[in-house]
């Protein structure tokens, strides 16, 4: 039979994959041999048939040929079925033409025999979407009720039909149908099964196993061959008919331990040695008429195979499906390894938990430690531990899946970023039943982040801060030369004065360069409005609320290294102001800069910074920065914005000057004053009109 | 005051500045110069006294260190105040290892600017001293002959005459006749009185290595 099965078995494997070029190339070079083994599968079918008559009744208890026809439809692509068919019809020609049927009825036959064949595979073929195998429940119960049951059934009556009109016989119509109904039934049952699954493979996989599975099957077929002896050939015709469950253990044990390719070679061998024992006078179905013995042994052989091969289909979808789940939880847990990831999973109802080995690692939680939402929430960082807590709970009644991204504070104070996923899953009555998840550790990803991050920013802040000392150093080194000048001719006039005769006209000369260098001091300090127009770029319309959040960013590290709080109180819909924001942004920089140097005897509970935005009118915007520090000193109050006025031991005096010059040429104000606590700095500059193009610098 | 003429050359961008310190300088008995730049400054004529320049390191065109290497290579004796308005470490650093003997920040105060000028110009006469003396020690040994020289140089080194005469491959009375004649020559008559003039002209005893 496998000669016969291997060539068929590789086509069909192709038939619905394969391109239409390799489809021909089978068609070319396959199709001989595929007609040759129907040929010969066909005519030796018939051959076994003929020996497995219950003479003197002529009908055969079990008819190979047709089963050996519709395994080959089954196998092969249905393009090339009408040379399965022109193949078997010699063989069916010379087998019947041996036992003296006249030529109609060897005809007829081939057409009902024919028929029963396509019905069935067209039904199979049909139904099932994918080279035939009995390795799920579902195909061999196709292949039970259409192939096996329906087409013997429906063929039957139009074989029986053409018995009557051949009048071939002696028999009933309904003897001819139920005989080669039953006939034909077992032989699909007990032979297609065993061709298709061992043909559909090849013979490669035979090389794989192991050397026990040899053993084991040797043992099987003794074990199945000494109990169908002696229940079939040994026992006489009077035993008990309890006997005849003594093979069923073998062949569960084939189905159950050798799939359904260990199933069906049992049902066969099974099938032949009951068939065989019987005809030659053995056994328990030797007793009655050799028709009623025939129809009872076909009746206990199909009720002993289906579930057999029903069973065999189950054991081997079941253990394919195990290892399919096996190879997809050992890639899980490649990817959840190699990704970082924690899975876990809590059942309410089994009060089981599950936590992946990496997870767990995460976590900190015991190899065997019971998971728990408390003791989950317990490893998560404080503050994140409401939000947390809250957003798993706001997932808990539809089942939507919940993400957050929270921090883990380990019991080693290690700190730990994660991003959770997790969704509550809930059983038929609608109750929480389980609670399972993904955690993935991002903290590598989270510190690169901030570290970036914290470079952009501390980047830009040293360019506000630089441009703002390059102002002041410039400025600076202007006025260094008058200054020097003043100093050199006051001393110079000292030295003169304790001289004997100071010459009259040099000393009005000296005395006018310094009333010169002095007014040149002075024309470069109002000159500092110069250089803020001289470094201002292009204005812009501005949101004053976007520049405060873009220097709080820049400022944060400074923040929290100072451990101040800044309270933002801006006005939700501010309109925009005409100014160049970066100028803007280092009158910002400054004014808090200001504060944090005022609170420096403030302890650090008490630093506060508030920043506020108010809108008047429709016409102005205010920004204040309010300080918790010492406050200015009242008697200074009106010195703050004069030129030079330093209270900070390094201060040059230039910063709050620099402020108010870049703000006056904004067209605003700046104004400052001391509240109950601290101080409190701000500024108005007037709203963009739409009328105005651009105010004029 | 001394009675060698002394200069002070202030050279600053700043006019304001220039004048300033002009008149600072003469109320304290010097006679100073002012130059808008460094490029003025080296179109004067090289003056012999001591001279102290106060100079401004930022200039436009040849700052102030760049004169201060420009005046090296042309082997001046200026001595160097700088000042400036706005000090880094490495200029300072920099100018201080070149030779200037101060660096101040201005605004300054005048009495410490008079104080390193003098001091500047101290270092400048004492410089233009031992350069007279070299130049002088030169003179004189200029006029010896080859011969001579060579005796010379190994009189200095301490050899005796017949030791010299060995060296020279010749007889102890010619020695003793060219050592009569550098005496002579230079004006000396003792052996340590000759070693004082080799000094002074950086002769150094013994073999001519050529």
């Amino acid at each position: 039979m496998k000669t016969l099965a291997t060539p068929l078995g590789l086509a069909g494997l192709g038939s619905r994959s394969r391109t239409e070029r390799s489809d021909a190339q089978f068609f070319h070079r396959r199709v001989g041999g595929i007609a040759l083994c129907v040929f010969v599968g066909y005519y030796l079918g018939a051959k076994v048939g003929f020996a497995l008559t219950f003479r003197p009744h002529p009908v055969s208890v079990l008819w190979p040929p047709n089963a050996i026809l519709l395994a080959a439809l089954l196998l092969t692509p249905v393009r090339v079925w009408w040379v399965i068919l022109l193949a078997a019809f010699p063989a069916h020609l010379a087998a019947q033409l041996q036992s003296n049927v006249p030529p109609t009825m060897i005809f007829c036959w081939f057409i009902s025999n024919s028929l029963e064949a396509l019905m069935g595979a067209g039904c199979v073929r049909y139904l099932i979407d994918r080279p035939v195998r009995f390795d799920r429940l579902g195909n061999v119960g196709i292949f039970v009720f259409f192939a096996a049951f329906l087409a013997p059934f429906l063929s039957s009556f139009v074989d029986a039909a053409f018995v009557a009109l051949n009048q071939w016989g002696q028999d009933s119509y309904w003897q001819v149908w139920r005989v080669r109904f039953t006939s034909n039934v077992l032989a699909a049952l007990t032979l297609v099964p065993l061709i298709v699954t061992w043909s559909a493979d090849g013979i490669g996989w035979l090389g794989k196993i192991r050397r026990a599975r040899f053993v084991e099957a040797a043992l099987l077929l003794v074990g199945l061959l000494s109990v169908n002896t002696i229940v079939f050939y040994k026992l006489g015709p009077t035993a008990d008919s309890a006997l005849l469950c003594l093979p069923l253990p073998f062949l569960i044990w084939a189905a159950v331990r050798f799939g359904s390719r260990g199933a069906s070679a049992a049902i066969c061998t099974f099938t032949f040695l009951a068939i065989w024992s019987a005809g030659h006078g053995y056994g328990p179905f030797s007793t009655r008429s050799a028709e009623e013995n025939a129809l009872s042994i076909q009746m206990f052989l199909i009720v002993m195979s289906v579930p057999l091969l029903l069973l065999a289909a189950v054991i081997e979808e079941r253990s394919k499906g195990a290892t399919t789940l096996r190879e997809r939880e050992e890639r899980i847990s490649l990817a959840a390894e190699s990704a970082n990831l924690a899975f876990w999973s809590i059942n309410f109802e089994r009060k089981e938990s599950w936590m992946s080995d990496k997870g767990r690692a995460i976590f900190n939680f015991g190899p065997d430690e019971p998971l728990s939402r408390e003791l989950f929430l317990s490893r998560v960082h404080p503050e994140d531990r409401n939000t947390v807590d809250e957003a798993i709970e706001r997932a808990r009644p539809e089942s939507q899946t919940f993400e957050i991204e929270y921090r883990l504070l380990r019991p080693d104070g290690d700190i730990r970023w994660l991003i959770s996923r997790g969704r509550y899953g809930h059983d038929d009555r609608g109750g929480v039943s389980e609670l399972i998840g993904v955690a993935i550790d991002i903290t590598a990803q989270v510190k690169a982040d901030l570290e970036l991050r914290l470079q952009r920013e501390e980047m830009a802040r040293m360019s506000r801060v630089s441009s703002m000392g390059e102002l002041t150093a410039s400025l600076a080194h202007e006025l260094n030369q008058p200054l020097t000048a003043i100093a050199s001719n006051v001393a110079a006039g000292r030295r003169f004065l304790a001289q004997r005769s100071p010459d009259l006209a040099m000393f009005k000369e000296l005395l006018d360069d310094v009333a010169a260098d002095a007014r040149r001091a002075g024309d470069i300090i109002h000159g500092i409005h110069h250089f803020v127009r001289k470094s201002e770029g292009v204005r812009r319309a501005v949101n004053l609320n976007e520049i405060i959040r873009e220097v709080l960013r820049l400022l944060h590290s400074d923040l929290l290294g100072r451990g101040t709080a800044i309270e933002t109180q801006l006005a939700p819909s501010l309109p925009s102001v005409d100014a160049n924001a970066v100028q803007l942004q280092q009158v910002l920089l400054n004014l808090l800069m200001n504060s944090l140097e005022a609170m420096q005897a403030t302890p650090a509970a008490k630093r506060r910074v508030v920043i506020s935005t108010t809108c008047e009118a429709n016409s102005s915007v205010t920004v204040g920065v309010r300080d918790y520090g010492s406050g200015l000193p009242k008697e200074d109050l009106d010195k703050v914005f004069t030129h030079f006025y330093s209270t900070k031991p390094n201060g040059m005096g230039m910063g709050l000057t620099v402020v108010r010059s870049i703000i006056e040429a904004h067209g605003g104000k700046l104004r400052a004053e001391n509240v109950d606590v601290g101080a409190r700095f701000f500024f108005t500059l007037p709203v963009t009109r739409k009328s105005e193009t651009r105010e004029v610098a | 005051m001394s009675k060698t003429k002394k200069l002070v050359c202030v050279v600053d961008d700043d006019q304001s500045v220039r004048r300033g310190l002009g008149r600072l300088f003469k109320s304290a008995g010097y006679t100073a110069e002012t130059f808008a730049s460094a490029e003025d400054y080296l179109a004067r004529e090289i003056f012999e006294g001591p001279i102290c320049l106060v100079l401004d390191v930022r200039m436009p065109g040849v700052n102030g260190p760049d004169l201060q290497e420009v005046l090296e290579s042309r082997g001046a004796c200026e001595q160097i105040v700088f000042i400036t308005g706005h000090a880094d470490v490495p200029t300072c650093t920099k100018a201080m290892k070149n030779g200037a003997v101060d660096f101040l920040l201005k605004p300054f105060d005048d009495g410490e600017l008079i104080e390193a000028v003098k001091r500047a110009l101290e270092r400048g006469e004492e410089q233009l001293r031992k350069r007279r003396g070299r130049r002088e020690a030169r003179g004189l040994i200029n006029k010896l002959t080859p011969r001579e020289f060579d005796v010379f140089r190994f009189v200095i080194l301490g050899l005796l005459n017949k030791q010299i005469a060995a060296e020279l491959h010749t007889a102890e009375k010619t020695i003793k006749v060219h050592r009569g004649r550098v005496m002579q020559k230079l004006r000396v008559t003792s052996v340590p009185d000759l070693v004082r003039i080799s000094q002074r002209a950086g002769v150094a005893p013994g073999r001519n290595p050529g």
